[in-house]
């Protein structure tokens, strides 16, 4: 074994806890404490199951969209050279760095009714502010990155001889995209897809100025958290957050089961 | 299949990676590329395969221009040095893959498809590695599936890019008479890159030597082996002692004995026969003579190296900056005359003389 294993693993333990599973302990625990009966009763209530639910599916659809964007954003930077290239790299880490509630009012601003976007579509009939299509907008800018992110460097290592070997074999470029060059960013494609999936069910600042926050409508399960807290219903806010914690952890999970099988069909590696 | 290449140049950029290449090659050929890094020999390989575009001239298969055709159409069977596997794909579904990605019209069935692909295997002598995954193979199974992979699209010629460049001695070596025997099986025209002068020598029934995108000489491994064209090829192939010496009226002197010299195509303008000159003389083109004979130039011996059936022997050697390396046979050497700090004589039995131009 490699020496220093104890005291790695030790100081790994304990960062963990103190940053992570200490304070989703503490949650647990809370929620614990209301006894099954009120838990249940919270945790079916209408507008928690609605918000919550409204969460789930819009992270998912931004998930969803974020995955050919982004690989396709990816693809564009790995593979051509063009002035602006190292800008359009860093722009792609806006989302990252940027305050979310800033990238809200200026998502909210554009799609409103009367705001650039917004005007058209509203043509069209399409609502978008205030709206669960808002949500889904204000998610997929904020996933973008993940799927990008992840999957880059794994385009990058596609060793040009590959497509080559490809190509003296007879495939097309069609071919060769779709049975050499995508199977071989999966994994990076589902990881990619799990973060931004799983940041988006969190997601609370980009999206309460762009969604209107209805009730049984477009109130997010994050906002309804904050509500409960703002009325002192601790009761309320932690049996919401432990929802949303064994979700997002049963998602994780199967994503990541998802993952160890694409890994076996490649071997070793 | 035939091929032709005719004065072909390519430009990369402003540096010019081939000058004007021409050169035939028949129908079942093993051919070797041989050359330096940089020579060219890589950037010829990819044009015959249409991987790249020459700036000028033509390839020719089988007396047809093939410049216009993609790399798909050409019907090539290309390995790479890093094998280029598909990663994601067991084995058998890596031979496959030219199969498969044929139009429906002219796909086989997946059952032939199957047995195709599983039948080149164990041609290759992978039956029963079809699960595998290429992470899972060594080096030279990995060779060998990328092998029965360019196979499998019945390809109209070989071309091997370092064919064993990434493995390990005792592989290469097995590899390279193993490659032998499929080509004499096939009698596919085949054509390798490689720097190795050793595998050229010993695989290919033809040696074409490159440097900076010409080609030097063209070959069998006799011809270019005893004799060179140029003085780059003199200098490339086999263990050689470079000298400087002189010519005077064509004759120069190699260590104590007298050498014309070679009958060198120098392009325009006759050959120079006054002036600098530079002498190559392999390894076991000088003798050792004991004190008692007196002929040939006093040395000291620097150092011994007795492995082996030819013993290989450093000397210093009077009048001149640099040690000479010398092989023996190991008779000699046993009769007890070669110790470091004896002193022996040296002559050249053989020499290439050339005149040095710059």
């Amino acid at each position: 074994m490699i020496p220093g294993f104890g005291i790695s693993l030790g100081f790994t333990i304990v960062y963990l806890g103190l940053i992570v599973l200490i304070p989703l302990a503490g949650l647990v625990l809370r929620s614990a404490g209301l006894g099954w009966s009120e838990l249940y009763r919270i945790a079916t209530d209408l507008r928690t199951v609605n918000a919550i639910w409204l969460s789930v599916w819009t992270a998912f659809i931004a998930a969803i969209i974020n995955v050919p964007f982004g690989v396709l954003v990816a693809w564009v930077m790995v593979r051509y050279r063009f002035p602006g290239r190292r800008l359009l790299d860093a722009a792609v880490d806006l989302p990252f760095a940027l305050p979310t509630a800033v990238a809200g009012i200026a998502l909210t601003a554009l799609y409103a009714p009367n705001g650039w976007v917004g005007a058209y579509l509203e043509e069209w009939g399409i609502k978008a502010a205030y709206t669960p299509l808002g949500i889904v907008i204000a998610l997929t800018f904020i996933g973008l990155p993940f799927v990008v992110r992840t999957v880059q460097p794994l385009m990058e290592d596609i060793d040009k001889e590959v497509e080559e070997a490809a190509a003296t074999l007879g495939a097309g470029r069609f071919q060769t995209v779709r049975r050499v060059i995508l199977p071989s960013i999966l994994p990076a494609v589902i990881t990619g897809f799990a973060l931004a999936f799983a940041r988006a069910i969190g997601e609370y600042g980009s999206v309460v100025f762009i969604a209107g926050n209805i009730p049984y409508v477009s109130e997010i399960a994050p906002l309804l958290i904050i509500i409960r807290l703002e009325e002192y219903n601790y009761a309320g806010a932690t049996t919401v957050a432990t929802l949303m914690l064994m979700i997002s952890f049963a998602l994780l999970i199967s994503i990541n089961w998802i993952q160890a099988m694409t890994r076996r069909r490649y071997g070793n590696g | 299949m035939r091929i032709s290449i005719k004065n072909v140049t390519k430009q990369f950029d402003r540096f010019p990676a081939l000058g004007g290449v021409s050169l035939e090659i028949g129908s079942g050929e093993l051919v070797a590329l041989l050359g330096p890094s940089g020579s060219g020999k890589t950037t010829l390989l990819r044009s015959i395969a249409g991987l790249e575009h020459p700036s000028s001239g033509q390839i020719l298969f089988d007396g047809e221009d093939v410049s216009n055709l993609s790399v798909g159409q050409r019907r090539i069977g290309f390995a790479f040095q890093s094998y280029a596997l598909f990663r994601h794909m067991t084995v058998l579904n890596n031979v496959a893959f030219g199969l498969k990605v044929r139009p429906r019209k002219n796909r086989p069935s997946r059952a032939e498809i199957r047995k195709r692909a599983t039948e080149l295997l164990d041609l290759v002598q992978l039956g029963g590695l079809e699960e595998r995954f290429p992470s899972q193979l060594s080096g030279g199974q990995r060779q060998r599936v990328a092998l029965a992979r360019a196979l499998a699209i019945e390809p109209r010629v070989l071309l091997l890019d370092e064919p064993f460049g990434a493995l390990d001695a005792k592989v290469r070596k097995e590899l390279r008479r193993w490659l032998r025997q499929l080509h004499d099986r096939l009698g596919l025209t085949t054509i390798f890159v490689t720097h190795d002068q050793e595998e050229a020598l010993e695989l290919a029934d033809r040696v074409v030597v490159m440097n900076k995108g010409e080609i030097e000489q063209a070959g069998t491994p006799v011809e270019v082996y005893d004799d060179p064209a140029t003085a780059f090829v003199s200098e490339f192939l086999g263990t050689v002692n470079t000298f400087q010496t002189t010519l005077n009226d064509g004759i120069a002197e190699v260590l104590g004995t007298e050498f014309p010299v070679a009958d060198a195509d120098v392009g325009e303008g006759p050959q120079r026969r006054h002036g600098p000159a530079i002498a190559y003389v392999r390894t076991h083109e000088i003798e050792l003579l004991s004190r008692e004979h007196a002929v040939g130039i006093p040395a000291i011996v620097r150092a011994v190296f007795p492995f082996g059936g030819a013993i290989r022997v450093e000397l210093a050697v009077e009048g001149y900056d640099m040690p000479i390396q010398v092989e023996v046979p190991r008779a000699f050497f046993e009769a007890g005359e070669v110790r470091v700090n004896s002193g022996l004589f040296v002559r050249a039995t053989n020499a290439r003389v050339f005149p040095q131009y710059n």
